[in-house]
């Protein structure tokens, strides 16, 4: 009677002890981080459940010898396991527990190391480590749709005693594996997830660069045709500009002549003629160089940039027009403007435009009005002094309800109009962390302006 | 003649693997260690040279496994990281990144340039694919290096480290991509493979299509023939997404398939037209040496699929991925290496390819 209740009690505590190991191993899976994580606390709730000495999880690979690898353990007997070779082959280390487990991918035990044949390869470390019988699992997760994935690996446990692991004892820990591996296959799906957001979000991140870049590339692009479209709508203007100097050329050098060929000539008159010819051929160049200089190069380089250079830069080509429509030039340069960072060419294109629009304003205004400024200052601001280049005019100005649209692209009013000079022109500043705006003059027209960060 | 050229490794002599035993043990200095390694690249290139491959490797004799060789010896990585083996064997267990920021120790140009000391033939270069290393990221994160930093320098390294490659001159860049297979069976829907090859093709997009011409990806998915109930993942389902990475040259494991055949109707199926099949004909885990004549019939084979201008032959694999193995020896290699070249060259004057 008595040895029946102990026996019973054992039971009992035994199912106890079995109960709360099954409760932390369930914790485990529920909190685990990554399978690495994971494999090893469960083989050490296992082991200090204190039904076991050693838990492993192996690790089929498909190496020449069919190793299973150890990828966890716990427990008394770390060493052995370094030593322990084995395989899930069909050769001699292939027929312990663990290689018969992957194969069938059924529970395979062995009641007594001492005696069974199975375990001869490994029977004398065993028993020095006091192991008495053992116990592998195959790691297979079983899904609710009736699908199994097996993840070619094995639980493996060691225990003291013989005929440790009983036909409940098989059962619980067949149980345990699969909701190991169930567990590890969520884990390795998260593991999908978390690199599918990762990739995600770097494709999306390469793809933002590549459309910027194509942006960038495209407005450029666009930039220089309107370079060019401008410079045509001057061209007879400029042709009329570069024919001045190129007539006078030819009078002096035709006066030259005339002189030279005088029995005693001239000298003093020569040498003035052919001073103003070096003057007029320089002046013409240089109209030619900045034409050359807006029409081909449409990349852009930053460099330290003088705003009253590219306004002397700018006026030569847009002087003739300016004069041909009768308007009166001032020009307002406050001396040491701050310096600031940024492409000559593109910030030329700015003030092409914006002289271009104050022209083209005061087209239909009368004569007497047809006045232009164009002022340069500086702004001391807190974060250091800022250019400023204003160009007023007294044309027809804008209302207040197209004020808002004025910097769109293709918003135009003008005929033949391409509506992309200001809206060209507000990129091309924003690109160089400035600011242009517009607004409406208290008399007559209209001032743009544009503000630049100076260089410290 | 085809192009021919080998994957990469060659097992290491015995006197080298004892080496790398003794330097750990404390029983050789650094450079006893050095020397050891640069005879071993020396003798190997030697006898590449010697099977007449008209392109060659360093054999990978420096190298600790073909995947980790940049990474060995990083003080940030711990050496339990994702238990995975990978389905042919390769990558037994990936370290763990234990914290940022993330740099290569040694990157695959440093052996080239070793390898070009003694090469006379045009050499090739390996590289461990970035989805291959994008696993040594802990699943649990990492407190202030997030797994997108992680990404975006392991690509960068990558970037570098092929570019680097191609400017000292490797005639081929080959991408090591052999973890395709075992995302398909760690994630059956699919999503993990899409992002290993999403995340090459990162790497990949960084090249001009000229420098692209120069790079080139390895699969060998391997078949698991001997495990009785682990899902099988066919070449059908690894194929088509492969043939999306932005290489020129694809270096398949082939001559060890069971039906080369249907392989081959998937290869012309989804291969681009601007792609080139380098075919495997040589099996590196059989022991016995192919001879020309198969290997010449292998090719012809082949040539019925794929045409002659887009064809070329390799080896199945490398000759041994990680640096202790010898489970082959050396001379088997060079032998199987020649049956390569001789095979090749018959297989060209049938096909009228000189
Ligand atoms: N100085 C100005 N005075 C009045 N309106 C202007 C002035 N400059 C520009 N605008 C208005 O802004 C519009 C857009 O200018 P812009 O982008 O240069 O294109 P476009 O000159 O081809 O019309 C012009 O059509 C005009 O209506
Ligand atoms: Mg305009
Ligand atoms: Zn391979």
């Amino acid at each position: 009677m008595s040895q029946q209740r102990e026996a019973y009690g054992e039971t009992l505590g035994r199912l106890r002890r079995r109960l709360r190991t099954l409760h932390q191993c369930t914790n485990a899976l529920l909190q685990a981080e990554s399978e690495q994580a994971l494999l090893r606390s469960i083989c050490e709730i296992l082991v200090a459940g204190g039904e076991v000495r050693l838990a492993w999880v192996g690790y089929c690979e498909d190496d020449a010898e069919k190793t299973v690898r150890p990828v966890a353990q716990a427990g008394d007997g770390v060493e052995y396991l370094e030593r322990l070779k084995t395989s899930w082959g069909e050769i001699e280390l292939g027929q312990g527990p663990v290689g018969v487990a992957v194969r069938t991918g059924h529970a395979c035990w062995v009641d007594d190391i001492r005696t069974n044949p199975r375990f001869s390869p490994w029977r004398a470390a065993a028993l020095a480590r006091g192991y008495a019988s053992c116990l592998a699992v195959p790691l297979i997760a079983y899904e609710a749709s009736g699908g199994a994935v097996d993840l070619r690996g094995t639980l493996n446990l060691y225990a003291a005693e013989c005929s440790a692991f009983d036909e409940h004892a098989i059962e619980h820990y067949t149980g345990l594996a699969a909701s190991v591996a169930y567990a590890v296959t969520a884990l390795r799906g998260h593991l999908a997830e978390d690199l599918t957001s990762g990739v995600t979000a770097l494709r999306a991140r390469a793809e933002r660069k590549r459309a910027e870049e194509a942006l960038q590339q495209a407005r450029e692009e666009l930039a220089h045709v309107t370079r060019v479209t401008t410079l045509g709508e001057l061209a007879a203007s400029i042709a009329h500009e570069i024919n001045q100097p190129l007539a006078a050329i030819g009078a002096d050098a035709n006066a030259c002549l005339h002189w030279l060929a005088a029995d005693r000539p001239d000298l003093d008159s020569v040498r003035g003629a052919l001073t103003a010819i070096v003057k007029d051929g320089l002046r013409a160049g240089e109209v030619i160089t900045r034409i050359r200089a807006l029409l081909t190069r449409s990349s852009v380089a930053r460099g330290r940039c003088d705003l009253t250079g590219v306004i002397r830069d700018v006026l030569p080509l847009v002087g003739p027009e300016i004069r041909r429509h009768g308007i009166s030039l001032e020009m307002s340069l406050a001396p040491n403007l701050p310096q600031v960072t940024g492409d000559r060419i593109q910030l030329q294109q700015v003030l092409l435009n914006l002289l271009m629009n104050a022209v083209e304003a005061m087209r239909e205004v009368p004569p007497v009005r047809r006045r232009m400024v164009v002022r340069a200052t500086t702004d001391h601001r807190d974060d250091g002094p800022w250019a400023i280049v204003a160009v007023e005019d007294a044309g027809v100005g804008f209302s207040q309800a197209e004020a808002p649209r004025l910097f769109e692209a293709f918003y135009t009013t003008k005929p033949g109009g391409l509506g992309m000079g200001l809206s060209i022109s507000r990129s091309i500043i924003d690109n160089h962390r400035g600011r242009l705006w517009a607004t409406t003059n208290s008399d007559h027209g209209a001032t743009f302006q544009f503000a630049l960060p100076g260089m410290p | 003649m085809l192009p021919t050229e080998p994957i990469g490794s060659i097992p290491r002599p015995a006197a080298l693997i004892e080496g790398v035993q003794g330097f750990r043990a404390g029983r050789i200095s650094q450079p006893e260690l050095t020397a050891l390694y640069d005879a071993a690249v020396q003798d190997t290139i030697r006898r590449l040279e010697a099977t007449g491959s008209p392109v060659i490797t360093d054999g990978e004799q420096a190298k600790h496994s073909f995947a980790t060789y940049s990474i060995h010896g990083l003080e940030n990585l711990s050496p339990d990281g994702v238990p995975i083996s990978f389905a042919d064997g390769h990558i037994r267990n990936l370290p763990r990144l234990t914290g940022g920021p993330f740099r290569y120790k040694t990157p695959a140009d440093v052996y080239l340039e070793i390898a070009q000391r003694y090469a006379q033939v045009p050499l090739k270069q390996a590289v461990v694919s970035a989805s291959a290393l994008s696993l040594l990221y802990p699943q649990g994160g990492l407190r202030g290096y997030s797994r997108e930093e992680y990404l975006d320098a392991l690509i960068d390294e990558q970037e570098g480290e092929i570019r680097r490659c191609l400017k000292k001159g490797a005639h081929v860049v080959q991408m090591d991509f052999t973890e395709g297979r075992l995302s398909i069976k760690l994630d059956p829907t699919r999503r993990l493979l899409r992002s290993f090859i999403d995340l090459n093709n990162l790497v990949l997009e960084r090249f001009s299509a000229e420098e692209r011409k120069r790079i080139g990806v390895h699969t060998c998915p391997g078949a698991d023939r001997h495990s009785t109930h682990s899902a099988d993942v066919d070449y059908a389902e690894l194929l088509p997404s492969l043939f999306e990475l932005q290489a020129t040259s694809f270096y398949v494991q082939l001559a060890s398939e069971p039906h080369r055949q249907r392989v081959l109707k998937l290869i012309r199926e989804h291969a681009k037209a601007t792609q080139r099949i380098f075919v495997g004909v040589i099996d590196p885990l059989d022991p016995r040496v192919e001879t020309a004549e198969e290997i010449r019939d292998r090719v012809l084979e082949a040539a019925e699929y794929i045409p002659p201008d887009r064809l070329g032959t390799t080896d199945d694999c490398g000759f041994a991925p990680f640096s202790d193995d010898t489970s082959r020896t050396r001379g088997t290699a060079f032998d199987k290496i020649r049956a390569r070249v001789a095979g090749t060259a018959l297989a060209s004057t049938v096909l009228g390819v000189d």
